[in-house]
């Protein structure tokens, strides 16, 4: 940019946000034109979530500065960032459902008049529709909308409170395919009349196809800002993934498969919304190997534990464990020597409010010496609770203070130990080292290692390809409930992995 | 246009918040929301609340012209004074342990079961539909009028419980409108079929000619009963299989289910337990104070069975004091009758208890602390 030029509006300069014992943004820069659509490209957990919390006023960067039009600001409310003009579009929708569109636009707004009445609001929403060109029904209750609807009373409230800077996180993660094009239509109209757009993204031919640069973030840095025009799928993928993530190779060389343990065959899922989130997968873990799941998240990989753990019933398809067909239950896969570290371990891995030393021994409770009959000896669960949160390494004042007073990293370390105790046949890992420092990622992926060594198999879902490359015997690609590819870690590159997981057939 | 004046107070809201907020900014402590309350906070804010509940009655008291101290001192000796004192007391007593012990079971698995009332009745009816159509050893009788009181309290919540486990139907509702129904079933009955028919004046059934023995002079063996089911759901919730199984389930549905508990039967058996020992209330009831099946009998023991659980923080052991607190209060009720005070003003004042016990509860999560320093 040469001085001629107009400020832009808006300039990130090394912003740097810490949390607690990580680094989310290591002193990212970004810079957006008025009149142009940037889009941020990244995997989960770049960063760029919080880098667009720290743009919109909802956390305050540990370093940097931020500019909008050149002027220097300091956002200590997301209010403060409206009023600046900067509007997010969040991926759930910030809406009430009860309220109408027109409600739900004059919510909260401090143009709305002080006496209004429904007529009214919906007259002006009427108003401010057709001036922005968005089609929306300002009478109808939000609830009964389709998400691309929804999105669209969202970019209307955002433009109403006179948004310059509209950020749009993954937008077309809920849409068809016809709502992308008319948004995607939409946000060229937005940046003609002068609007500085940002398009977050994981999605590659979308970026490329709706972006006039890109920024790439990985591991919270940025790597690399380019025009749309002078890049193409395997560069992005390569910067998006990251060169230097080469395969390291086993630890173990020389691997042979061992039995098939736990299979999918033709296995087919609906999520909690009752959509299509598996299609027909076929998988099987074998004994004695780490199976990786790569992709990015919400391509079906929940639903894919939750298959193979007995707690979501496939719509078609067969589980089989050791040969027997399953059905979901998760009392038999337990059984069945399956253990299963959850990916929402507050919501399904534990219970909260009940102690340490009660959710230590959720999985063993009705085993001897803990049950003896129907009596359950406090005595032997909590001399098995101690076993476990020594072994876990787990830093417990008491073992009977509720265990969400525990940090994430000890409920993770927890959750982890007991079902490594129960997984005589299969381990079901999902994000086992999310919420852990770099030391207690080395030890967990050292007892994962060790569990394979024993001849357990181990699916593993993990969203750090460099953590999947170094541990796993082979990689399987996921997007949109499908399995891209499946491979041996020997013969995974960052480019073709980046590539699959962006929903291209390599 | 109710809906439109609705909506425009929510928008309005808004510049309202804008108004205040600028006082609250003002602030240079506030509150620190803690994951977990102590047990000394816990304890000393319900203690607290229960007496700032009983100063403020006492002040409305004196303002409307009583000797708030005199009363005091009267309903004290009219309640632990005597013998006859105490058993009427313990009459009161037996009943809400029951009630609160089937209500607190319920909330055990997270649930409300706010039937209380009606399977009081429905128990009520079916032990005094035994004792008049049994004949056996008083024993035998006492015996089989219980089960059949504990059997139709269960039945009475079946469905609530089915609709609940399968259905996830809305249990505050189902179980508090079969309620009515009950209420109106012991009508029917009183004036219908179970009518006693040597009594033309009163609506009410025959005299059950079983009775529970009595303890002392009024107070009968029902009351024992009360306390040592109290101590049995106890040793069941925190010593049995079973009963890790309703906590956990309780305390988080989703985790019970991914640890391959049945969630779904172990909410039917913890609901007919609770509904069973809300009917067995209602048997001990006819079998010991009242012998008769009359429109009325439940006092609103069921109601009150909630208040009592709620009181407790869902503990079957602490049912006992608060069952107390609660007996003590109603009783308080019928000697401050017989000065005038109308029993309106004491069930107020217990619900003032209550009210300020749940403030106290939730206070008790809070600690004052420093404000932290602004994020500007």
């Amino acid at each position: 940019m040469t001085d001629a030029d107009p400020p832009c509006a808006v300039r990130l300069a090394s912003v740097t946000k810490r949390f607690a014992g990580v680094i989310a943004n290591d002193a990212v820069d970004l810079e957006v034109r008025a009149g142009e659509i940037h889009a941020l490209l990244g995997e989960n957990g770049a960063g760029k979530s919080t880098l667009m919390n720290v743009l919109t006023g909802i956390y305050q960067p540990d370093g940097g500065q931020i500019f909008i039009d050149g002027r220097e600001v300091r956002f200590a409310s997301a209010a403060q960032a409206i009023a600046a003009g900067i509007g997010m579009v969040h991926q759930h929708f910030k809406l009430i459902r009860a309220f109408t569109v027109a409600e739900n636009i004059h919510l909260g707004w401090a143009e709305t008049p002080v006496r209004v009445s429904r007529p009214q609001m919906e007259a002006r929403t009427r108003a401010l529709a057709e001036k922005f060109g968005l089609d929306v029904r300002p009478g109808a209750v939000v609830g009964d909308l389709s998400a691309g609807e929804q999105q669209r009373v969202e970019i209307l409230r955002t433009l109403s409170r006179g948004a310059r800077v509209l950020i749009l996180d993954e937008p077309t993660a809920v849409l068809t395919p016809d709502e992308s094009a008319v948004l995607i239509r939409n946000l060229r109209a937005y940046a003609a009349a002068g609007a500085a757009i940002i398009f977050i993204s994981h999605k590659l031919d979308e970026v490329l196809a709706v972006a006039d640069r890109i920024t790439v973030l990985r591991a919270g840095r940025r790597v690399a800002s380019l025009l749309a025009a002078d890049c193409d799928e395997p560069e992005l993928a390569n910067l998006m993934v990251g060169h230097d993530v080469a395969p390291r190779g086993r630890q173990s060389q020389g691997w042979t498969p061992g039995r098939v343990v736990l299979e999918l065959c033709g296995v087919s899922a609906r999520n909690d919304r009752g959509l299509p989130a598996l299609r027909n997968v076929d998988l099987a873990v074998h004994a004695g190997e780490i199976l990786a799941i790569a992709g990015v998240a919400g391509n079906g990989q929940r639903e894919l534990t939750e298959v193979l753990t007995g707690m979501r019933p496939a719509s078609q398809g067969q589980v089989r464990l050791d040969g027997r067909v399953m059905r979901a239950d998760p009392a038999a896969f337990l059984a069945g020597g399956v253990g299963h570290i959850p990916q929402d371990r507050l919501k399904n891995g534990l219970a909260p409010s009940m102690s340490i030393a009660d959710n230590a021994v959720m999985r063993e409770y009705r085993r001897p010496p803990l049950a003896r009959g129907p009596v359950f000896s406090r005595v032997a669960a909590a001399a098995l609770a101690g076993r476990i949160i020594a072994d876990a390494h787990v830093a417990v004042p008491n073992m009977h203070a509720p265990v969400r007073n525990l940090s994430g990293g000890n409920q993770q370390r927890l959750v982890a130990r007991r079902e490594m105790r129960v997984a005589s046949r299969v381990l079901i890992a999902a994000y086992p080292t999310r919420g852990l420092d770099i030391g207690a990622i080395g030890t967990m992926l050292r007892y994962v290692i060790e569990m394979r060594n024993s001849g357990i198999g181990v699916l593993l879902v993990s969203e750090d390809l460099e953590e999947v490359l170094q541990i796993a015997d082979r990689v399987a690609v996921f997007f949109a409930g499908r399995v891209m590819g499946i491979f041996p870690t020997e013969d995974a590159d960052g480019e073709k992995l980046g590539l699959l997981m962006g929903g291209q057939l390599a | 246009m109710a809906k439109s004046w609705a909506s425009s107070w929510a928008v309005n809201l808004r510049n309202i918040q804008k108004f205040f907020g600028s006082f609250f900014q003002k602030r240079t402590a506030s509150f620190l929301l803690l994951p977990a309350p102590g047990r000394w906070p816990l304890l000393i804010s319900r203690l607290l609340s229960i007496a700032t509940a009983l100063i403020f009655g006492g002040i409305v008291f004196t303002l409307c012209g009583y000797d708030t101290v005199r009363l005091a001192v009267d309903v004290a000796q009219a309640s632990f004074g005597d013998l006859f004192g105490l058993e009427d007391l313990g009459l009161i007593w037996s009943p809400l342990i029951l009630t609160g012990l089937a209500a607190a079971v319920a909330l055990r698995i997270g649930l409300w079961n706010i039937g209380g009332e009606g399977q009081f009745y429905a128990g009520a009816i079916a032990a005094t539909w035994v004792g008049l159509h049994v004949q056996a050893p008083a024993g035998i009788a006492l015996l089989l009028m219980a089960v059949a009181g504990f059997v139709a309290g269960a039945a009475w919540i079946l469905v609530p419980a089915l609709a609940r486990a399968w259905l996830a139907v809305d249990e505050i509702i189902t179980t508090l409108l079969l309620n009515f129904v009950a209420v109106l079933l012991v009508t029917y009955l009183c004036t219908g079929p179970m009518r006693d028919p040597a009594n033309a004046v009163t609506a009410a059934s025959a005299h059950v000619p079983y009775e529970i023995p009595p303890l002392l002079d009024d107070l009968h063996w029902g009351f024992a009963v009360s306390v040592v089911l109290v101590f049995a759901v106890a040793l069941l919730f925190g010593r049995s299989v079973w009963g890790y199984e309703v906590r956990v389930a309780g305390a988080n549905r989703h985790a019970a289910e991914y640890a391959g508990m049945r969630v779904r039967r172990r909410l039917m058996q913890v609901f007919l337990l609770s509904g069973g020992l809300a009917g067995l209330a209602g048997m001990l009831e006819v079998a010991g104070t009242v012998h008769r099946l009359e429109g009325g009998i439940s006092n609103n023991f069921g109601y009150l069975g909630i208040m009592v659980a709620a009181l407790a923080g869902a503990s079957p052991l602490a049912v006992l004091p608060a069952s107390f607190l609660l007996a003590l209060l109603l009783n308080a009720g019928i000697v401050l009758q017989s000065y005038g005070v109308s029993k309106y003003a004491v069930l107020a004042l217990t619900g003032l208890v209550l009210l300020s016990a749940a403030v106290g509860e939730r206070l008790a999560y809070y600690r004052l602390a420093p404000k932290l320093a602004s994020a500007r």
